[in-house]
């Protein structure tokens, strides 16, 4: 791993107005994260976990502070260039998988990269199916396909940009328990290897993939304690600030 | 409680729904009240120009049943009789038309006349008193007499009174040679004119309601009144300018228009309650939960639907009552509203009719919503019946149509070609989205994406292509056959059409006339001789042997003299429809003769035919080359049988000349009386005058009902088009989360709505040429030529894809941020 922070927060705070005044929603959010490491966001209902995930995806600005990735302010660019760099970077898993309906699965998953303008879309998507057992259902749209199978396929298309950062939003939050471990197995191995696969795949790729040989930053907003312990850190957020949670479970406020 | 009627309108769907319905009640109040004003106002131009809503016509008195069959349900009638005299004034004598009038007459309008020969008109409700004769201004000039002297009609001494300027029942003036003159029916006995054998026309008018008029103009309402040969019946219902092709026209257009706005609002209804559905399941599979019978679902959910609805459709009504008023205040039409029950029931049902065909079927479906629903995740569709729904949605129109038209019959044609089209336009339209669907895998990514939306919607893309196309088509057909008419019109009413017509001018009067003409800058018409004469032998047999009886009694020109004339050049108003026109050499050959296509086919007559007419000069023998059809409304000399030039050159001919005149300058009409004391004036001005209001309000009328139509269509296609636009956010804030810029998602919504929206119009110009044939040649118009309204499908898809980015504005904007939390768009 290098020393440099792939995304960084700081004093990261989000305002909005509301009938009573201002709310403030975050307040002095600090933090770095390097490539290939994992964080885990977790809180009670309300506590801004969603806000914060799209502040660091660049999908909010922030009303203080700023967030940089790869030492660059990324919060002050404007909405077109923040897609540019999330189209670059990122890659995201919602908990309600987000598919484009009229869309099958194989185009799903090519989505992305047709965004970003790569040729060889088809190979690599398929490869990514078949990486999440889908190979079968290439041509399924979303509306045949199961809560579990779905979330497979936003998997396939997250990891198939080969992202920098990857968010993802309760990932299991809609799936039965076996469909959930299902998934987030295959999210941390895909994680795994998508060094590998990035060796694979980037030679016959026109355009240049984000990642490196560290695999994806994963920033994972979750409920599940258990799953939060797979990440490297454990952030909590309570009242709009936020907490290191440590192996042991003790939680210490996160500073600058 | 007026909370709870108001609580479902805090839901955006149903504000929606609430919008298309109040639209469609505007929409459809302001055609059914619009309609009853038209229809009533040329009831009323159509009776007033008849002399009454049935007139039986006979050479001698009705009947005693008759009368009393017709006499006893009709409000008012009057009874006149029409026949020829001659007047004698010293040693002058002239041949004049009367007419015997009784108090009630007339039934309808005014007569206008004037207290001497120059003063100006003054509008009277009834005839002359006893004792007293109207005539006409050629009256006073020929008999050198003024008002206030008296004239011997027959044996009776009268008093002259008045000037008759015009009678409301013009059209009998009309055709008349002579001058006029007015007298009552109390007088007639005692004139002794009307002796054994005396040609005369009974007239019974009476003034009925449409029932009784409706009635007698069937069938079995004829058969009933068991007409003597001599006898005719006319009615409003089926006179001959009820079915002049103006006033037909707008009433056809004007059922086209209110069958177009139901299926467009309808269209409306059923997306915005698609939604409404979709939101309303969760709420039904709770209440199930909650052990809730089917029937309280229906209570809670249909009935609180249905009472919330009932303001939208009030409201819509009410603004469409509000809005027929005001436009009957700016178009200066007088008088209470035209609507009958019928029409009121029709108010009050329709836009219910339509919540019911359109929206009920798709609503009842939360009925069948079951209790696991609840449990589901995510927004699914509640089970619809299909067979309920399509019977429902085909029968709406038709229903709807029948009630709002009350004419099923005229407008049976249209629905069959409506719902051939709503059969062939999804069974077209659905493999075309099909192919462009599989073809889109090749396609860049915008114009796949909106394919793709297209496509994998059909439930919304289908009914709204549907309705567009169809909306489109008959827009660009109902505004291309009103501006045809409108054209036809200004073709045929010039604005200095002539309003005087001048006939027995001998040859050597016309350097007088000329002069005259130029004198006062009349602006004359071409001048045609005219040679009276009687046709009596077709191809050499006997005309009365020729012409079979029953086609003889409804020909009035064997009976009579008729009104030669030849031409060198085919008149502006006719056109040859079988043969050639005369050629220059025709005379080298001998005579020929062009005759009118309606009195051709009457009569049997086609080209070759030798005829033979007997003139004061002997005999004329011309054959047939060509038929000819007329246009009668013209307002220019028109003849039945027009020779080639140099054919009546023998003949003892007068001329006759039409000319356009400013109004109110009585004094040089009289300096021309003066100087040709001899030629017989008529004065169409007011009856110009008449029509040429007819045709404005028409058209005034017509542009109305074309705005009309055009709101409906954009409000209510742009209500459904707001249907897909969370799943468009949706899409789009995912789009925007993969780093999609919005350039890209702006280019996704054009397309789509330019292929919508370019579909649509595609479809509607092919059905519009299609069409164009047969409704235009047809039905609508004589002919058909291509117009800028065929372009209007292209307009309005442009104005569609502007209107669906425009609403798509917000589903543009949806921020990514908006997926993560789960909100609704």
């Amino acid at each position: 791993m290098t020393d440099t922070p792939l995304l960084e927060a700081r004093k990261l705070g989000k305002q909005v107005s509301g009938p009573e005044g201002e709310l403030t929603l975050l307040e002095d959010i600090n933090f770095t994260l390097l490539p290939g490491q994992s964080l885990a966001i977790t809180g009670p209902s309300g506590s801004g976990k969603s806000t914060l995930l799209g502040l660091l995806a660049g999908l909010d600005s922030p009303t203080s502070g700023e967030v940089l990735i790869n030492g660059r302010t990324f919060s002050d660019l404007s909405e077109d260039q923040r897609a540019q760099q999330r189209g670059e970077l990122c890659s995201f898993v919602f908990q309600d998988f987000h598919l484009v309906n009229d869309l099958n699965a194989l185009e799903n998953v090519m989505l992305p990269l047709e965004l970003k303008g790569v040729v060889e879309r088809k190979e690599i998507a398929l490869h990514w199916l078949e990486q999440v057992g889908l190979n079968e259902r290439i041509k399924h749209f979303p509306t045949t396909l199961s809560g579990g199978e779905q979330q497979r396929v936003a998997l396939a298309r997250a990891f198939a940009v080969q992202p920098g950062l990857l968010f993802a939003d309760e990932p299991t939050g809609s799936l039965d328990h076996a469909n959930g471990s299902r998934v987030i197995e295959l999210l941390f191995e895909l994680n795994k290897n998508i060094s590998t696969t990035a060796q694979t795949t980037t030679h016959a790729t026109s355009h240049p993939v984000s990642n490196t040989s560290h695999g994806a930053a994963l920033i994972l907003v979750t409920h599940d304690a258990t799953l939060a312990e797979r990440c490297d850190y454990h952030l909590r957020l309570q009242a709009g600030r936020i907490y290191q949670v440590s192996t042991d479970g003790q939680q210490s406020e996160v500073t600058a | 409680m007026m909370s709870k009627v108001f609580r479902p309108w805090r839901a955006p769907a149903f504000q929606l729904l609430a919008t298309a319905l109040a639209i469609a009640a505007f929409a459809l109040v302001t055609m059914i009240l619009l309609r009853a004003e038209l229809e009533g106002r040329f009831a009323v131009q159509t009776a007033e120009a008849l002399g009454g809503d049935i007139i039986l016509s006979g050479s001698r008195e009705p009947e005693a049943a008759q009368f009393s069959n017709l006499s006893k349900t009709a409000s008012k009638h009057s009874q006149l009789i029409d026949f020829s005299t001659v007047l004698v004034q010293g040693e002058t004598i002239l041949l004049v038309s009367a007419r015997a009038v009784d108090a009630n007459y007339p039934l309808y309008g005014n007569i206008n006349i004037a207290n001497s020969r120059f003063a100006s008109a003054l509008p009277v409700k009834s005839g002359p008193k006893p004792g007293e004769v109207w005539v006409d201004n050629q009256v006073l000039d020929r008999l050198d007499i003024k008002v206030g002297d008296s004239i011997n009609v027959g044996r009776k001494a009268l008093h002259v009174k008045a000037v008759i300027r015009q009678l409301p029942d013009q059209n009998a003036g009309f055709y008349s040679m002579n001058p006029r003159i007015v007298l009552t029916r109390a007088d007639l006995d005692a004139t002794d004119v009307l002796g054994p054998g005396a040609r005369i026309h009974h007239h019974l008018m009476l003034a009925a309601d449409t029932g009784l008029v409706k009635s007698v103009s069937q069938t079995p309402g004829i058969d009933a009144l068991k007409l003597r040969p001599d006898q005719s019946l006319e009615t409003t219902d089926n006179a001959a300018i009820r079915s002049m092709g103006p006033l037909r026209q707008l009433t056809l257009w004007a059922n086209l228009a209110v069958l177009l706005i139901s299926l467009l609002c309808g269209a409306a209804i059923y997306l915005a309650t698609a939604q409404r559905v979709r939101q309303g399941a969760r709420l039904a599979g709770l209440l199930r939960t909650f052990g809730a019978s089917r029937y309280q679902v229906i209570v809670r959910l249909l009935g609180s639907e249905f009472v919330a609805v009932l303001p939208a459709a009030l409201l819509g009504s009410a603004a469409g009552i509000a809005t027929v008023i005001g436009l009957k205040n700016l178009l200066g039409w007088s008088g209470p509203l035209e609507a009958h029950l019928g029409d009121w029931l029709a108010l009050a049902f329709s836009p219910l009719v339509l919540w019911a065909a359109f929206a009920l079927p798709r609503l009842s479906a939360l009925v069948r919503v079951p209790a696991i629903e609840v449990l589901r995740q995510g927004h699914r569709q509640a089970a619809v019946s299909v067979q309920a729904e399509l019977l429902a949605v085909l029968a709406g129109p038709i229903v709807l149509a029948s009630l709002l038209t009350r004419s099923l019959v005229d407008l049976g044609q249209l629905i069959l070609l409506l719902i051939i089209l709503g059969a062939v336009l999804p069974a077209v339209l659905w493999p075309l989205l099909k192919g462009l669907d599989l073809l889109s895998t090749r396609l860049p990514l915008a114009l796949r994406l909106a394919v793709r939306r297209l496509a994998r919607r059909p439930y919304l893309t289908l009914p709204l292509m549907a309705s567009l196309t169809l909306a489109m088509a008959i827009l660009a057909l109902a505004g291309h056959t009103g501006n045809a008419l409108l054209e036809n019109w200004r073709t045929t009413l010039p604005e200095k059409a002539p309003n005087h017509f001048v006939m027995n001018l001998y040859q050597q009067d016309l350097p007088v006339y000329q002069q005259w003409l130029a004198d006062n800058q009349a602006l004359p018409q071409t001048p045609y001789p005219v040679v009276r004469g009687r046709l009596t032998e077709i191809n050499n047999i006997p005309v009365r042997e020729a012409v079979s009886k029953e086609n003889r009694g409804g020909n009035r020109q064997l009976n009579r003299d008729l009104v030669l004339t030849e031409a060198s050049e085919l008149p502006a108003s006719n056109l040859v429809v079988a043969g050639l026109w005369h050629a220059s050499d025709d005379q080298l050959r001998g005579n020929t003769v062009s005759v009118e296509q309606k009195l051709a086919e009457r009569m049997k007559l086609k080209l070759g035919d030798k005829l033979q007419f007997v003139t004061s000069r002997g005999k004329l023998e011309p054959t047939i080359t060509s038929i000819r059809e007329v246009d009668w409304n013209s307002f220019s000399p028109n003849f039945y049988f027009m020779f080639n030039q140099g054919s009546l050159e023998t003949q003892d001919t007068t001329w006759l000349s039409s000319f356009w005149l400013p109004e109110g300058d009585g004094r040089r009409l009289a300096e021309l009386i003066q100087q040709l004391p001899q030629v017989t004036l008529l004065d169409v001005s007011v009856l110009l005058a008449k029509t040429q209001d007819l045709v404005s309000q028409a058209s005034r009328a017509a542009e109305l009902i074309a705005l009309l139509l055009m709101f409906a269509a954009l409000l209510v296609l742009s209500s459904a088009l707001l249907d897909g636009q969370a799943q468009r956010g949706r899409d789009n804030a995912l789009l925007r989360t993969m780093g999609a810029r919005y350039g890209l998602l702006s280019r996704i919504a054009w397309l789509e709505f330019l292929i919508l929206g370019g579909s649509a119009a595609l479809g509607a110009t092919l059905i519009t040429f299609a069409a164009l044939y047969p409704i235009g040649t047809q039905l609508l118009i004589g002919s058909s030529k291509i117009s800028a309204w065929l372009l209007l499908p292209t307009a309005l898809a442009v104005l569609v894809a502007s209107g669906g980015v425009w609403l798509s504005r917000k589903a543009l904007r949806t921020p990514p941020l908006a997926l993560l939390r789960n909100e609704q768009y």
